[in-house]
């Protein structure tokens, strides 16, 4: 399987292709953007007054955007088995 | 459609022993895990407290698990405009003792799960459980997301913070973004000859009041640690989720943080940058105030064919450094309880309500989840007393956290306990100590089925 890695978290891998495990349900997004707030991999940005997934490449799994969201806009899931994000070094 | 007595599912730091225990009883037991190999999907610190060892699992007691350094000693800097200006290392132990020892996650899981497949469980990695399979309310097994169906007498979650299986079950809610902080990592080379130099066996907490501007506002007096490794060290800082009821920008603050840190404070500018290179920048979420949320901890932690593990049961605490020891322990409790319903042939929530019972008598689960010490800490932030931050800091950090009101009884009470079931304990507890003591000298591990 492809394996990527990124100049601004060394140290880090991605596996795979894990798809799109985390989505914005738009009906329920109200923009308030604290998604964006804490997501340290910037996966989200805000368009048209909604939040959606910019990008997946370097996210670390750690769900605070699921946290955060109290509208329950955030769809949380797991990657596929054996794919995402992995370390040596947590 | 597979079947089995017990499934796990998690292979993190609890759950591999609550296998190991099952499969040792002679049942028949599964566990599940999303990552490739054990552990390279934890990111955690991290520094596990002695009493995780000494009345935690015997195998792990007994065994040589791949930790990387003792830590003999806490010591607490206190830093304005940059500089030191007071120090507490009152925690302190003589070795071989320890009151710690740091682990990377990988290696560790690795180790744990290597020792539950020892014992005859069946270990199947990339394998995500993406729902429980229930019928009446009671959970029978999991999907996974390779569409296998795999059944089971009972199910132990062990699956962390995220508890996602429970939640599906119904039984628990998203943990509040107030009981978490998240933590960003940072992972740096240092040759052995430095760390031995420059920390010896401490690990440093760094305390400054919010101006500072080197770690969180609402947090524990705005720490920042350092955990020292073997050839590596490893600073991290956290912040709630929630700071004076918003959502603060954590992709900001998290990185400016340390970002000032290293520019600030002379100890890290003059006695540690250049000796070090980095090599990792991770982060993750922290379930730190779990237990102390009523609301969350009044969420079951079972249910009808389920039982509920570490993180994932929000017995976490990680401002003492404790999640580990609260997986170890609930993952034997979990396991005792998991084999006798099998024997009876009877999974219904009567019979697990035994873990409960359980996990509420047990003198450290129940410390570490409802010390209010943790809350007093932020006191400090509104006060901006220096004198109360560094009385506070070593009630927490220093000698103060032995004092018999806060981690001496439950201490006395699981030494008491342990005495009870073999009055032989103290002698493995120094054979652990002394044995563990030799192989971080001698650079000596059990070999790892992925190294
Ligand atoms: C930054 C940080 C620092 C910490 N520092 C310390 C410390 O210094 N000392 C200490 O004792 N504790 C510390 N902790 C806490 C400690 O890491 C946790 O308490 C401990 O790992 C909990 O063990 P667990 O088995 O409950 O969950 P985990 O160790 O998180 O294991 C969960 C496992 O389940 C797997 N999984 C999850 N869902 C599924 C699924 N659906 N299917 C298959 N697999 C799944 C995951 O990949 C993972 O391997 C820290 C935590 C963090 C975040
Ligand atoms: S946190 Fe939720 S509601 Fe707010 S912008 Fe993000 S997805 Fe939308
Ligand atoms: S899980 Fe964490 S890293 Fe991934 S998108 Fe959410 S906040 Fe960002």
């Amino acid at each position: 399987m492809e394996v990527r890695t990124s100049d601004r978290f060394p140290g880090v891998e991605w596996v795979g292709d894990p798809g799109d495990f985390i989505k914005v349900d738009e009906s329920r997004c109200d923009g308030c953007a604290n998604c964006v707030r804490v997501c340290l991999a910037e996966c989200f940005e805000i368009k048209g007054k909604k939040a959606r997934v910019r990008t997946l490449a370097e996210c670390m799994e750690c769900a605070a955007c699921w946290y955060v969201c109290d509208k329950e806009a955030i769809v949380f899931s797991w990657p596929p088995g054996g794919t995402g994000f992995r370390t040596d070094w947590g | 459609m597979e079947s089995c007595d017990v499934l796990v599912v998690g292979a993190g730091f609890g759950g591999p022993v609550a296998a190991r225990r099952c499969a040792q009883a002679g049942l028949d037991t599964i566990i599940l895990e999303r990552a490739r190999v054990p552990g390279e999907k934890v990111v955690s610190g991290l520094v596990i407290p002695f009493y995780g060892f000494t009345f935690g699992p015997d195998f792990i007691r007994e065994g040589n698990p791949p930790i990387e350094r003792p830590i003999c000693r806490v010591v607490n800097r206190f830093i304005r405009d940059g500089e030191i200006y007071a120090t507490d290392s009152t925690l302190r132990v003589p070795k071989p003792l320890a009151l710690g020892y740091a682990a990377y996650c990988r290696p560790f899981c690795t180790w744990l799960a290597d020792r539950a497949v020892e014992a005859g469980v069946e270990l199947r990695t990339s394998t995500t459980a993406v729902e429980p399979i229930l019928e009446k309310g009671a959970v029978k097994g999991v999907i996974t997301d390779r569409g296998e169906e795999i059944r089971c007498k009972v199910l132990i979650d062990a699956g962390g913070t995220q508890n996602r299986l429970a939640i599906q079950a119904g039984l628990r809610r998203k943990y509040l973004p107030e009981a978490l902080e998240l933590y960003m990592v940072w992972d740096f080379e240092m040759a052995k000859e430095d760390v031995d130099e420059t920390f010896g066996l401490s690990m440093e907490f760094f305390h400054a009041l919010p101006e500072e501007g080197i770690g969180a506002p609402l947090g524990f007096g705005s720490t920042l640690y350092i955990f020292t490794y073997r050839e590596s060290i490893h600073p991290g800082l956290g912040q709630f989720l929630v700071t004076r009821g918003e959502i603060p920008n954590l992709a900001r603050l998290l990185p400016r943080y340390f970002e000032n840190f290293q520019k600030k404070v002379t100890r890290w500018k003059r006695d540690i940058a250049p000796k070090v290179k980095l090599r990792a920048v991770t982060w993750d979420v922290c379930p730190i105030y779990a237990g102390l949320i009523p609301e969350t901890r009044n969420m079951p932690v079972y249910g009808d064919g389920i039982l509920i593990i570490g993180d994932a049961a929000g017995f976490e605490a990680s401002a003492f450094g404790d999640g580990v020891p609260s997986a170890w322990f609930s993952a034997e409790l979990a396991a005792e309880v998991a084999v006798e319903a099998v024997r009876k042939g009877d999974a219904s929530r009567d019979t697990l309500r035994e873990y409960e019972r359980k996990v509420w008598e047990h003198p450290y689960i129940t410390w570490i989840i409802t010390d209010w010490r943790r809350w007093d800490l932020r006191k400090v932030l509104v006060s901006r007393s220096e004198a109360e931050l560094r009385r506070m800091i070593r009630d927490h950090w220093g000698v103060g956290a032995f004092r018999y009101r806060y981690s001496g009884r439950p201490l006395l009470k699981a030494a008491r306990e342990a005495l009870r079931r073999d009055p032989r304990a103290p002698v493995k507890w120094m054979e652990m100590f002394t044995r563990y003591y030799h192989n971080w000298e001698e650079n000596r591990c059990d070999p790892l089925s992925t190294s």
